[in-house]
């Protein structure tokens, strides 16, 4: 057998140890395994090597995990605290929205009829539902996205001053 | 019925401290065996470590337990050691030279592996593996002592599955040597 037929086999050994090695390939590396010494002596001192690098016992400071679960208690808090607001934001946001298509809904449907019961133009009643309803909501929905932005800012000027 | 991941998941997003003891206990050993692996020293890992929470529950939400913990877990430890290491401008994890070892580096003391050594083969094993280049040794300790895919160890490292297969194929070839000839 030549040099380059076990190089092959080999490098079919590392691939199988490497996890890369379809079925097919592998059942061949077996039945070569079972027939030549060379490369029954390279897999064994791969899996040596291996085997070695299962034995090592590195030393762990026994307080590291009191000192990693402490470290990690006020930012855990933290995290819980803005659960709720979370919530919250989306309910403001779900809030506005509805607001915002409820309001253009009210003109639509109801704009001629207000104006009547008030003796009224439709126009003032749009401006109306626009400045006191539409708007503000659309404001609320917008500014929406900074509102965490402008939370986290507030949490860390806290924080400075402990 | 949520399994284990979907549990973590939500244990991190939530910030549930129960949660979190439960992972420290777990994965502490492990965590600190991959970063002495990657950096090739024992002093400065605990503070990694601990970094390496501080971001797991930081970044929490980003895991969104569909798929195993320990990939995500141990890729945010590798980011914490790679940022550490560009910090203190010691040397890159990028291999730069062809045998894929390096110098080994100048120490006051026995290796962090030579220390750890418990048996025969770990004695003769740790001889080498100071002197081979980090992204080797971080590829050895993935595959055999992790028992993570190809796959889960490409998505760890960010780079491709065959650069990674060729990692641990050099790696095993450097520490091959020190049992040539002999059977087990």
């Amino acid at each position: 057998m030549n040099i380059d037929h076990h190089e092959s086999f080999q490098h079919l050994i590392d691939e199988s140890l490497a996890g890369a090695i379809s079925a097919e390939r592998e059942q061949s590396l077996r039945e070569h395994l079972g027939t030549c010494a060379p490369c029954q002596e390279y897999l064994s001192a791969s899996n040596r090597v291996i085997a070695g690098l299962g034995g090592f016992s590195f030393e762990v400071d026994p307080t590291l995990n009191a000192r990693v679960l402490a470290s990690l208690r006020r930012p855990a808090q933290r995290v819980q605290s803005a659960q709720p607001r979370h919530r919250r934001w989306a309910l403001i946001s779900v809030a506005a929205v509805v607001l915002t298509t409820g309001g253009s809904f009210v003109d639509l449907q109801f704009g001629r009829l207000i104006a009547s019961v008030f003796d009224i133009q439709r126009m003032q009643v749009q401006q109306g539902l626009l400045a006191f309803w539409i708007l503000p909501s659309l404001c609320v929905l917008l500014l929406f996205p900074l509102l965490p932005l402008l939370s986290k800012a507030g949490t860390h000027r806290e924080e400075r001053t402990l | 019925m949520e399994s284990d991941t979907q549990q973590i998941a939500l244990g991190l997003r939530q910030g549930d401290v129960v949660v979190l003891e439960a992972l420290v206990e777990q994965y502490q050993y492990r965590l600190v065996r991959y970063l002495i692996y990657l950096l090739g020293r024992r002093d400065g890992v605990d503070d990694l470590v601990q970094e390496t929470w501080l971001r797991v529950l930081k970044r929490g939400s980003s895991y969104d337990g569909q798929s195993r913990f320990e990939p995500w877990l141990f890729r945010v430890a590798r980011n914490i050691a790679v940022d550490a290491m560009r910090k203190r401008r010691m040397f890159s994890l990028d291999s730069n030279d062809d045998d894929g070892v390096r110098p080994a580096p100048a120490s006051d003391g026995p290796s962090p592996f030579t220390l750890a050594a418990r048996t025969e083969d770990a004695q003769r094993v740790a001889r080498s593996l100071q002197t081979l280049e980090p992204v080797f040794r971080e590829a050895l300790v993935l595959r055999f002592q992790e028992d993570f895919s190809l796959q889960e160890i490409s998505a760890i490292v960010g780079a491709p599955v065959s650069t990674v297969a060729s990692r641990i194929y050099r790696g095993l070839a450097t520490l091959r040597p020190q049992f040539k000839g002999e059977t087990a």
